[in-house]
């Protein structure tokens, strides 16, 4: 289980962040919500060690890890998967994915995560020997994930997984996510606006100016009028 | 035409040795983004090591040298990482600040060399004495064991790149350091081991280098500038333009060496970076020439 408690995290003197706290139980799937720049990416950026906040409490699995640096949260399993995507852009699309397994806990179930990871997206397999410069988006995006999974997490923060791909991908994506939850990780999605993913969350958060604006059920998100129209964009 | 290919394997072989001080300087700035000032003050400290290991104790067993003194460079670069580069990461005007601290280092290291070894140039005997006929070629020993040696150094640091989980952190940290967070590299660690493999290069070049070349307390300011123009040339931060570029500008030297003499080298090698640069303003192999 991950636990956030009020953190504050800014950029310089701009708070980006303002006392939010929440939390996803084992195995669940969390979506936050919002308009493009409130606060979510810098949100998962501190939960996952790539900010620091300047107060507030982070926990996983009940230890305290606001603070540590970012290759010690994902040996403990916390790992990002960023909307930036942030590839190593000269390597192939193996490098990528084999260095996604960097961490000690991932080294000795390399083979069989990136079997899962060619099961999900056959076609990062075929491309297996492509520089990740030569990537379409949609493909930079699947490897972006595929080497998130690689990292044998157990707490996953997805940032705008479907952002810039065919809608057709996007169904795709978001099917695999649902699947990931399956297999009893605990997933931490953003997304700016959606409908279908919100149907599969266990919890919805919206977050605007830096703030948690909403909190509730799936259920109670949609009987929510406001939530409804400026979020969901269900009328 | 015999002595062309002469000066021209010369040429080759003083490239080679080029490429391992040059590539050290250039993967310290493209992994680490330290522009490193003292890089030719710890040339120097690789030449003077040698020689004081050389004939002082190995009893010109140069096999024992660079068993000796590649290992303290390694450590010396490690330290110098630590003590001084490490504390100034978290600074917003890293580069600059490095910068200026390097060349404060720089400084210290040369007027070390100066106080223990006094002013009086040295040199370093040569490893090998006489000379080998190939093929109607006249190659002396001394030649071919510095291409021996340098090409070795040169094979394990591409495999090491390559192949190995430290060589591939190495290039994801160079590529996109906030990507390598994300996967779990230790930045630090991987920082500091790229500074000891920079440091253990440029002595590798220090030794192989200082039997050609009189060594002074502050000759390694000459190297500093050499391997500023070859890494230019190549692309800041490019590894391959860095090789094309040790092996052009070798030859060269070799060239120039032999037609006009040594004074020339210099203005020689300004003048080809001059046009390099005109062609290609990122260098050879340098990031925009690549995107754009």
């Amino acid at each position: 289980m991950l636990e956030v408690e009020s953190i504050n995290t800014f950029y310089g003197e701009y708070q980006a962040i303002h006392d939010v706290s929440l939390r996803v139980e084992s195995g669940a799937l969390v979506s936050i919500f919002g308009p493009n720049g409130h606060g979510k990416s810098t949100l998962l950026k501190t939960i996952c060690g790539l900010m620091k906040p300047a107060s507030g409490i982070v926990r996983f699995e009940g230890q305290e890890i606001q603070g540590l640096p970012s290759h010690r949260l994902v040996e403990m399993g916390v790992v990002l998967i960023s909307e930036e995507r942030h590839l190593f852009p000269e390597m192939t699309v193996m490098e990528n994915l084999r260095l996604g397994a960097y961490n000690k806990n991932a080294r000795g179930k390399e083979a069989e995560n990136l079997e899962l990871v060619f099961g999900m997206f056959p076609r990062l397999k075929e491309f297996a020997k492509k520089t990740a410069l030569t990537l379409s988006g949609g493909e930079a995006r699947m490897l972006a994930i595929g080497r998130g999974l690689m990292s044998n997490a157990g707490f996953l923060a997805i940032d705008e997984p479907s952002f810039g791909l065919a809608p057709i991908l996007r169904t795709q994506v978001f099917e695999q996510i649902v699947a990931l939850r399956e297999r009893g990780l605990s997933i931490l999605l953003v997304e700016q606006t959606t409908g279908d993913i919100a149907e599969q969350s266990d919890y919805i958060y919206l977050l605007e100016d830096g703030r948690i604006a909403f909190s509730g059920s799936k259920d109670e998100a949609l009987r929510d009028d406001a939530v409804r129209k400026v979020f969901l964009g269900i009328t | 035409m015999r002595e062309f290919i002469e000066v021209l394997i010369t040429g080759f072989t003083i490239g080679i040795v080029y490429f391992l001080v040059a590539v050290g300087f250039t993967l310290c700035y493209g992994v680490g983004r330290v522009l490193n000032y003292a890089y030719g003050s710890f040339f120097t400290w690789g030449a003077y090591l040698a020689w004081v290991i050389a004939v002082g104790y190995a009893s010109l067993n140069y096999f024992l040298v660079f068993i000796v003194v590649l290992p303290i460079m390694f450590l010396m670069g490690l330290a110098v990482d630590q003590v001084i580069i490490r504390p100034l990461r978290s600074r917003p005007e890293f580069e600059f600040s490095v910068l200026l601290a390097t060349l404060g280092l720089a400084v210290f290291l040369d007027n070390l060399v100066l106080v223990i070894f006094g002013p009086r140039t040295k040199s370093l005997p040569a490893f090998l004495e006489g000379s080998v006929k190939i093929g109607g070629f006249t190659i002396s020993w001394q030649l071919l064991a510095m291409f021996a040696f340098a090409l070795v150094v040169a094979v394990v640091l591409f495999v090491f790149m390559a192949k190995t989980r430290t060589g591939m952190s190495m290039r994801a940290v160079a590529q996109d350091p906030v990507g390598a967070r994300i996967v779990g590299i230790p930045l630090y660690r991987v920082f500091a081991i790229t500074f000891g493999i920079s440091t253990l290069l440029c002595g590798a070049g220090g030794i192989l280098l200082a039997p050609r070349f009189f060594m002074t307390p502050l000759g390694g300011w000459t190297f500093l500038v050499k391997a500023l123009i070859i890494v230019i040339a190549g692309g800041l931060g490019s590894i391959k333009g860095t090789l094309y570029a040790s092996f052009i500008l070798g030859i060269l030297e070799a060239i120039v060496g032999w037609k006009l003499g040594l004074l020339w080298v210099m203005p020689f090698w300004f003048l080809v970076l001059f046009v390099i640069l005109l062609v290609r303003p990122a260098g050879l192999f340098g990031a925009t020439a690549r995107k754009g």
